[in-house]
């Protein structure tokens, strides 16, 4: 029996008990005790009952946890960041990827270069159209193009450079090109030109609120930042090979309980952080890691002290040891890298490998030269949160003696892209076209170059020369790797690691395509469906 | 009063908890093992003689940090609780004398504040001025200080009407004298179990800042801080959040409980307390053998 509540200094009780009634009070006392032990042991058991509740439903639904919920639903605003997973379930595109990351059909079944390689036209399947009804042809992919190189919010201008103007031909869509540029097929996927309908569009701020594509899904509720439902689109081109009737898109909650959401049933398919695959493993979860092209590097910008002097630069290149990033922040899923691809892709310089080991008796004679004794040389390292990657640039720089202030900064964007920053970090998850990656980090205006207009002499006449030649050619890859060297001469980068996608999936889902950075739902059941 | 809050069980527990917490603050980081910023080779290691509270995510030993981040835990929740203290008790007391234009203006203002959730209030200050415990904790402290307004005020207004201050008053005492001299004595007791009670939600409020990651620039440590770090790696270290959340739980505990104890010990209680030991005094006197020629 519970003892009555005593007021500790006046040894009252609060709630004197009445003789008359104390077997009713520990009747109650008993069921409430039963009733809460019930609850215990049921919840538990009741929620695995429900773990499969997809698998169990009649209509295949697939419940994602997203750390990269939309933000935005245009896709010229939403950019061509990680966020292009999710929109490519309302978006379709011309062209897209295969598991070897070469473009294959999309919306456009076939497309054929002019023999000069300036003028590419994409033929568009027939009869497709988007989910407000409006036809799918040569006239929306012309808006889509418009609207990402002049649309004052768009993200995507940049990465159009090399298109001068897109003419509508019926189903053709015929692309003029201000140079040879034979990356187009690449560069028009998912990333950078999801086909949003030409009438939505013309209200932009609707449509970024209200999707409208001709993707594998429709919408038909966004709660802003927090939750999509979407269903199967029927008159998407591939849909007899979309096997998911419904989608339920929810932003992840924090990543400690992410894994709890997939063991019970909440969502059957999330993105993880690393330290929660061990846990997801133990809890009978499918955990996997989708392939990628993620980097992570340390931004310096040449233009700006002490980053002007060579010998200071050279001194951080030798003070940062890889492996502890792998082994802290990745939990021995990711790998090093020094260079903005993972070991193995087809732009991945093997020549250019480890040109700059962790060496801190080196960085520290480095520093020397340079003027710098320890302790002298301070720096602000300036990032846009809390940052362990930030922690640990730190603590290996103090080993050589600099002293580095980390400053959180939430406008950390705006300083960055306009160059202002010295010191910052970045992790980008890659591009379709390994070209634009390389171009986007060590062009003269690239938005990862924090040293623009700097770029290493040579590189632009080998990122030329990769335009120029044809991605079926059997020098390309030979082509691209030169390029990747000739970037790697710059100063402004030192890369790091390559953080996994990794994913955790009820084992109801079945195996997803691997195609390199992407969510590809193409042939994916669930619960056998 | 000192000796009065020393006499109670209750009292002398939380004095010595918040001595030791104090102690940690000013000492703390001397205290430390190890370096609190130096990343080691073994992350997320379990408790062991070279780390008696394991290691955080980058290796770091977590008893260091804990150590090291009491000061900035300590310090904040002061400047909270000093903050609304000055920014609330001089009009609180003002208020009765200077008229009704001051009086309505202060209590409109401290309606207003109290209106304000401070902790959102803070985040946007942060924003606005820089990440900083200082200016997010200046803030909160104004924001909190409504309290002291009105506990000041109620006490005053209890004074400010007694014959004895009338009096002096009518006899040309000017009000400053009238504060210093009776106001004052009558305001502290309460005063003093409201500046417990702030200093422990100051540390609520330092460490739910640190805990979402605003006002202290990484890797610096706070207890908010590991414990919102510790909560990332659960599947690892499930015991990590233990640590810091006990010392914020036992130290606002101890606040609350100096409060309850000052609050025994001030004003009519404290009277009675007093009474009741001077009869204990007086029973134990009682007891002695009677003197020759008979009782008094």
């Amino acid at each position: 029996m519970l003892p009555p509540f005593t007021h500790p200094r006046t040894g009252q009780d609060r709630h004197p008990a009445r003789p008359g009634h104390r077997p009713a009070r520990r009747s109650r006392l008993r069921t409430a005790a039963l009733g809460t032990v019930l609850l215990t042991v049921l919840t538990p058991a009741l929620s695995a009952c429900g773990g499969d509740s997809a698998a169990a439903s009649d209509t295949p639904t697939l419940k994602w946890a997203s750390s990269y919920f939309p933000s935005h639903w245009d896709p010229v605003v939403g950019g061509s960041g990680a966020q292009f997973r999710e929109l490519a379930l309302v978006y379709a595109s011309l062209t897209r990827t295969d598991e070897k990351g070469d473009a294959v059909p999309d919306l456009a079944e076939s497309w054929d270069y002019n023999a000069r390689g300036d003028r590419i036209t994409f033929h568009l399947r027939p009869h497709l159209k988007f989910s407000d009804g409006e036809p799918v042809n040569g006239a929306a992919v012309k808006a889509a193009v418009e609207r990402a190189k002049k649309q004052k919010n768009s993200a995507l201008f940049g990465d159009l450079t090399s298109i001068e103007s897109v003419e509508a031909k019926g189903l053709d869509a015929v692309i003029h090109l201000n140079q040879v540029d034979y990356q187009i097929p690449q560069l028009l996927g998912e990333r950078v030109l999801q086909i949003a309908s030409p009438k939505a569009a013309r209200n932009a701020s609707a449509l970024d609120r209200n999707p409208v594509g001709a993707g594998p899904f429709t919408v038909t509720q966004i709660v802003p930042g927090t939750k999509a439902v979407l269903r199967k689109n029927p008159d998407y081109w591939d849909a007899e090979n979309i096997h998911i009737d419904n989608v339920e898109l929810t932003s992840a909650p924090d990543a400690s309980t992410v894994v709890s959401g997939l063991r019970t049933g909440v969502y059957n398919f999330a993105d993880i952080d690393p330290s929660q695959a061990e846990a997801a493993k133990k809890a009978g979860l499918d955990v996997f890691v989708q392939p990628g092209f993620n980097a992570s590097n340390i931004s310096l910008n040449v233009n700006k002290a002490p980053f002007d002097n060579g010998k200071v630069v050279d001194a951080v290149r030798h003070a940062v040891d890889r492996q502890e990033f792998v082994d802290k922040l990745t939990f021995g899923y990711g790998e090093t890298t020094d260079q903005p691809f993972p070991k193995g892709y087809v732009a991945y310089d093997p020549a250019s490998a480890d040109a700059y080991p962790y060496d801190p008796a080196r960085s520290k004679k480095l520093l020397a030269e340079a003027g710098y004794q320890a302790g002298e040389l301070k720096l602000n390292l300036v990032v846009p949160a809390e940052d362990p990657q930030a922690e640990i640039v730190q603590s290996q720089l103090a080993k050589v003696g600099v002293k580095v202030t980390i400053k959180i900064d939430k406008n950390w964007a705006t300083p960055f892209f306009a160059k202002d920053l010295a010191f910052s970090l970045y992790s980008t998850t890659g591009r379709d076209s390994a070209l634009q990656t390389l171009t986007a980090h060590f062009g003269p205006h690239g938005p990862l170059n924090l040293s623009s207009p700097y770029e290493p002499s040579g590189f632009e006449a080998a990122a030329a020369k990769v335009r120029r030649t044809p991605l079926d050619s059997p020098d390309y890859a030979e082509v691209l790797r030169a390029a990747t060297r000739a970037g790697l001469k710059s100063e402004a980068l030192v890369f790091t690691y390559s953080q996994p996608n990794l994913i955790a999936k009820s084992r109801s889902v079945s195996d997803l395509p691997r195609n390199p950075a992407h969510i590809d739902w193409t042939g994916v059941t669930i619960g056998g469906h | 009063m000192v000796r009065r809050v020393l006499s109670l069980p209750s009292g002398r527990i939380a004095v010595c908890v918040l001595a030791v917490i104090a102690l940690l603050a000013a000492s703390g980081p001397l205290l430390a093992p190890q370096d609190p910023l130096a990343a080691g080779d073994t992350p997320l290691a379990a408790a062991s003689g070279a780390h008696w509270l394991g290691t955080d995510y980058l290796g770091r030993d977590v008893l260091s940090r804990l150590l090291d981040g009491s000061r900035v835990s300590v310090l904040g929740s002061l400047e909270v609780a000093l903050t609304a203290l000055v920014v609330g008790v001089v009009p609180g007391i003002l208020s009765v004398y200077l008229g009704r234009t001051f009086e309505w203006l202060t209590l409109r203002l401290a309606d207003t504040l109290v209106a304000l959730p401070f902790l959102l209030f803070a985040v946007a200050v942060v924003a606005l001025l820089g990440n900083g415990i200082t200016q997010a904790m200046l803030v909160t402290g104004v924001l909190v200080s409504p309290l002291f307004y009105r506990v000041s005020r109620a006490a005053t207004l209890a004074v400010a009407r007694s014959p004895y201050v009338e009096a002096a008053l009518v006899s040309g005492a000017a009000i400053g004298w009238v504060v210093r001299r009776h106001v004052l004595a009558k305001v502290l007791p309460p005063i003093a179990v409201a500046l417990a009670q702030t200093v422990g939600t100051g540390f609520v409020i330092v460490s739910s800042l640190t805990f979402l990651g605003i006002g202290v620039q990484p890797p610096a440590p706070t207890w908010g801080g590991l414990l919102a770090s510790d909560l990332g790696y659960l599947g690892q270290r499930p015991w990590a959040p233990v640590a810091p959340a006990l010392l914020i739980m036992v130290t606002v505990w101890a606040c609350n409980v100096l409060a309850d104890a000052l609050r025994d010990v001030s004003g009519e209680a404290g009277r009675a307390l007093l009474n009741s030991r001077r009869a204990r005094a007086h029973r134990l006197d009682e007891a002695d053998p009677a003197p020759a020629g008979g009782t008094r």
